[in-house]
């Protein structure tokens, strides 16, 4: 009875990080070179662990990028707010002979693809979590 | 025992089918919402055959505009360097055409280029068309900006152009076209309606 209990419990755990996971996305990052000895980067990250890297990183890292990227801020975190509004669209499409970028939402998360001969990168990013990145982007801004 | 695990599970997948619900509610909510794309498309005819296409919708370059200061464009406001318009003062050429009756301001016909600014069922019209013998030359341009786009454009002061009062008077209108350009070797398309593609 007591294994049942823990069983049950350890499910419930997992399925309340799966449910959780799955509501803040996926950060994923697939890069393929299509040459022999080409690199394929296969990247998955759970959004939900974003802001924890985020705390774990060491904060004059943080103050540098935050500095960096200051003037940008208020622009990524109020174009985050307005691309939750369009979680379908295409917002940007450049295709030129066998290149390809897109740039869209695409079930709440900003998709960037770019394929070319040999090479294709697609980056997708929750929007929500531009928002959360911003916002502690903003709390590292020394003096802030 | 049994019933306190049925409550557990009972209340694990109520809260599951909660945060699913909520995140569904969000997603219909968003696409019911009475939006304005501006759309622009450029079809390039050579051998690449380029092709771009750029959708945003009206309310998030409103929104997004005026946290941008780079340059020129501060509060969604863009600089006019008036050392640039060789003295002319656009708020009266505009207060001009803007009191003035539709009709045709300006017609020029020459072997090179026929150019026609009207004004008419309160837009302002520019169109140009280049008859140059070289056929890569030839172009045509239709340029169809309503008054009342252009009156907030300006609404902002002498130096200062204002883009989100225009967008947003822009907003106001219905589906339009507001640029064309037809050449040769290219198109350019800028235009507005509710639709989230440029498919059209």
């Amino acid at each position: 009875m007591l294994l049942a209990k823990i069983a049950l419990g350890l499910a419930s755990t997992v399925a309340f990080a799966a449910v959780y996971t799955f509501r803040e996305g996926v950060i994923r990052v697939d890069v393929d070179e299509f040459r022999a000895g080409g690199s394929h980067v296969h990247l998955w990250v759970p959004a939900a662990a974003v802001p924890i890297a985020l705390h774990c990183t060491p904060r004059n890292h943080l103050e540098n990028a935050a500095v960096k990227i200051q003037p940008w801020i208020p622009t990524i975190r109020q174009l985050a707010k307005e691309l939750e509004k369009y979680p379908e669209a295409n917002l940007v499409e450049v295709v030129d002979g066998t290149d390809h970028v897109q740039i869209r939402t695409h079930a709440g998360k900003l998709q960037i693809d770019v394929h070319e001969p040999g090479e294709s990168v697609h980056v997708a990013v929750p929007i929500a979590t531009l928002e959360d990145i911003s916002s502690q982007l903003t709390e590292n801004i020394p003096g802030a | 025992m049994f019933n306190r695990t049925k409550l557990f599970v009972g209340v694990s997948l109520l809260s599951s089918m909660v945060v699913l619900a909520s995140a569904s509610a969000a997603f219909a909510q968003s696409g019911s919402s009475k939006d304005r794309w501006l759309h622009v498309r450029v079809i390039n005819s050579d051998h690449k055959g380029e092709i771009v296409r750029v959708n945003i919708p009206l309310e998030l370059a409103e929104n997004v505009l005026p946290t941008i200061s780079k340059e020129r464009l501060h509060n969604g406001k863009v600089n006019i360097d008036q050392a640039h318009m060789n003295d002319v003062d656009l708020h009266a050429l505009l207060n001009a055409i803007r009191t003035a009756k539709d009709g045709e301001y300006v017609t020029v016909q020459s072997s090179d280029q026929d150019v026609r600014v009207a004004k008419e069922g309160g837009r302002l019209l520019v169109h140009v068309k280049d008859n140059k013998s070289s056929k890569s030359n030839k172009s045509d341009v239709d340029i169809k900006i309503p008054m009342h786009v252009i009156d907030a454009l300006f609404s902002a002061g002498k130096d200062e152009l204002d883009l989100v009062a225009g967008l947003h008077a822009l907003a106001l209108q219905g589906d339009t076209e507001l640029v064309s350009v037809k050449s040769e070797d290219s198109t350019v398309r800028v235009w507005m309606d509710s639709k989230n593609s440029s498919d059209n």
